[in-house]
C-alpha cells in the first residue's frame, strides 16, 4: 500500500520512515516504534504516515502492529520488505513531506539518509557485541549531523527532531573541524598523484 | 688463490649470506616504503593522457563507503578503472557496474551542456564506458566460519591471484595490440591503488609491495602502484585490523575522525585527517 503514498505540494502529509537493516533486522527497534508511547508521540507531532522497513522480520512487524492498531487513529501504518534497489524512493518521500527518518546505526543507511537533509534519528543496537555503532552515533550527534536515539525511548528522540531540522549540520560537511583546511577525496587523489594542472 | 668450493657450504658462509641478504632486503624495504613527508614531496606534474587506478571492493559496508568516496571521480584524469571483488560477492560487482553507469550518465549530461558552452582547447575527454573499466574477481582470503588454521593457505592463493589484475586489466579486444594511450595504460601496472579496509585490500597492497620490492614491470622505478588507505567513517576511536596492518606501508593513510589523527604506523603517527570524506 505504501507504493501509492504520494506527496503533493501543500498536502498535510508528514512521513516517519523506519529502516532496520537488511541482513539482521533490528527487531527491538520495530517493536519500540510501534509501542503505544511512540505512536502517541508521532500523532502529537502531526505525523500522518509511518512506514517500517522490516526486512526479514515481517512477523515481528505484524505482531507489533496488531497491538498498535487501537492507538493509531488516523496515523497510516505500513511495512515494506528490504529493497535491494535502495531506499531512495522512501527517503525522498520523507524529505518532501518534511518528516523524519529513524534508522539502525549501520553506516550504509546513515550515509544514504544524511544526503536528504532530513532529521535523522539513529538508534544503535545495544544487543550487538563488539561493534562501533554507538561510537559512531554519539560522534555524529556531537557534530550535529543526526540525533542519537535510545531504543527504549523513541519518543524523546522524536521530540528532539522537531527543533533539530533548523539547526542540523549539512552533510557531506562543507567545512569541519576547527580552523583547519578540509579536503575532498577527489582532491586527495590528485594530490597523491601530483596532478596539479 | 680462489677459495675451495667446499668452503661455500660451511655454516659461517650461510650465516654471512643470510645476513647480507637481510641487510639488502631491509635497505630495499626502507627505499620503497613511504617516508614521513611523502605526500607533499611528490613533484607536481601534468596528468598523463591515461591513468589506471585499482579499486578494491569488499563486503557490503566497505563497498558502500567506497562509492561514496569516489562520487566526484574525474574520468578525464582517472581514465582506466579496475574494480577488484572477492569471489561470490555479486553485490560489489553489481554496485561497480551501477557506479560506472552513473559516471556515464554524468558524462553525457556534461557533453550536452558543453554544446552550449564555449569549449576550451585543452579539454580532456571524459573516459567512460566498457573500454575504460573492468571488474576482476579474486578468491576470498577467508570465508565466513573458515578455520584460522587454513586461512594462511587461502590468503596465499588470494595473493597469487592478486598479481593478475595488478599487472594488467582484462583485454576488451584480446587479439589486437594496444594502440591508444588508454589501452596501453590498461595493460600496465596501476598508477594508484585505493582500498578502505576489506581483507582483500590488505592482500592487494601486499602484492603491490612485492612488485615494488622487486621492481616488477618497473613498478618502483616508474613510481607506479601508489596506495591510499581510507579508514571506515564508522571507526571513531580505534583503528580496524586492516588499518593497523597497512598504516606503515601505504603512501596515504586517511582517517575520518579527528580523534584518530596521527594514529597507526610502525615508526610513529601517520594518519591524516581532512574531515569526513564519504
Amino acid at each position: 500500500m505504501s507504493e501509492h503514498w504520494a506527496w503533493s505540494e501543500g498536502s498535510a502529509m508528514k512521513v516517519c520512515f523506519v529502516t532496520t537493516g537488511a541482513t539482521a533486522p533490528f527487531t527491538a527497534l520495530i517493536e519500540s516504534v510501534l509501542q503505544t508511547d511512540s505512536i502517541k508521540t508521532l500523532r502529537k507531532l502531526g505525523y500522518t504516515h509511518l512506514l517500517v522497513q522490516y526486512g526479514s522480520a515481517r512477523n515481528v512487524f505484524e505482531e507489533s502492529l496488531k497491538a498498535a492498531h487501537s492507538e493509531a487513529g488516523d496515523l497510516v501504518i505500513a511495512g515494506i520488505d528490504f529493497d535491494p534497489q535502495g531506499l531512495d524512493k522512501q527517503l525522498k518521500l520523507v524529505s518532501d513531506s518534511k518528516g523524519t527518518i529513524i534508522s539502525h546505526a549501520g553506516s550504509g543507511s546513515i550515509l544514504a539518509a544524511l544526503r536528504y537533509q532530513v532529521p535523522l534519528i539513529v538508534v544503535p543496537n545495544t544487543q550487538l557485541l563488539d561493534n562501533h555503532q554507538s561510537e559512531l552515533a554519539i560522534a555524529m550527534d556531537k557534530s550535529g549531523y543526526l540525533i542519537e536515539g535510545q531504543v527504549n525511548n523513541i519518543s524523546a528522540a522524536l521530540d528532539r527532531s522537531e527543533t533539530f531540522r533548523a539547526k542540523m549540520t549539512t552533510f557531506p560537511p562543507i567545512t569541519s573541524g576547527k580552523h583547519r583546511e578540509t579536503k575532498s577525496f577527489a582532491a586527495i587523489m590528485d594530490e597523491t598523484m601530483g596532478f596539479l594542472d | 688463490m680462489a677459495p675451495q668450493l667446499t668452503s661455500l657450504y660451511t655454516t659461517s658462509f650461510l650465516i654471512a649470506l643470510f645476513v647480507t641478504l637481510l641487510v639488502a632486503a631491509c635497505l630495499r624495504a626502507i627505499n620503497i616504503l613511504p617516508g614521513r613527508t611523502c605526500h607533499s614531496a611528490k613533484a607536481p606534474r601534468k596528468a598523463a593522457p591515461a591513468t589506471r587506478i585499482l579499486i578494491v571492493l569488499g563486503s557490503g559496508g566497505h563497498t558502500h563507503e567506497m562509492f561514496h568516496l569516489l562520487r566526484d571521480l574525474d574520468t578525464s584524469r582517472y581514465t582506466q578503472r579496475t574494480y577488484i571483488v572477492s569471489g561470490g560477492d555479486a553485490f560489489s560487482a553489481q554496485r561497480a557496474v551501477e557506479f560506472e553507469q552513473t559516471l556515464e550518465d554524468r558524462a553525457s549530461e556534461t557533453r550536452n551542456k558543453a554544446t552550449t558552452v564555449r569549449r576550451r582547447g585543452t579539454e580532456r575527454p571524459l573516459c567512460v564506458g566498457a573500454e575504460h573499466f573492468n571488474i576482476a574477481t579474486i578468491p576470498r582470503a577467508r570465508k565466513i566460519h573458515q578455520s584460522l588454521l587454513t586461512t594462511p593457505f587461502t590468503s596465499l592463493v588470494t595473493l597469487v591471484s592478486a598479481f593478475s589484475p595488478l599487472f594488467r586489466s582484462d583485454r576488451l579486444h584480446p587479439n589486437l595490440p594496444p594502440t591508444t594511450p588508454y589501452e596501453i595504460a590498461a595493460q600496465d601496472l596501476p598508477d594508484l591503488i585505493i582500498t578502505n579496509g576489506p581483507a582483500t585490500g590488505v592482500i592487494v597492497v601486499l602484492a603491490a609491495l612485492i612488485a615494488k620490492f622487486f621492481n616488477l614491470k618497473g613498478c618502483s622505478s616508474r613510481s607506479k602502484c601508489r596506495t591510499i588507505y581510507v579508514e571506515s567513517f564508522a571507526r571513531v576511536k580505534t583503528l580496524s585490523l586492516s588499518a593497523k596492518l597497512l598504516a606503515g606501508v601505504v603512501d596515504r593513510f586517511l582517517v575520518q575522525w579527528e580523534e584518530l589523527e596521527g594514529e597507526g604506523g610502525y615508526v610513529g603517527g601517520h594518519a591524516e585527517y581532512w574531515g569526513i570524506l564519504v
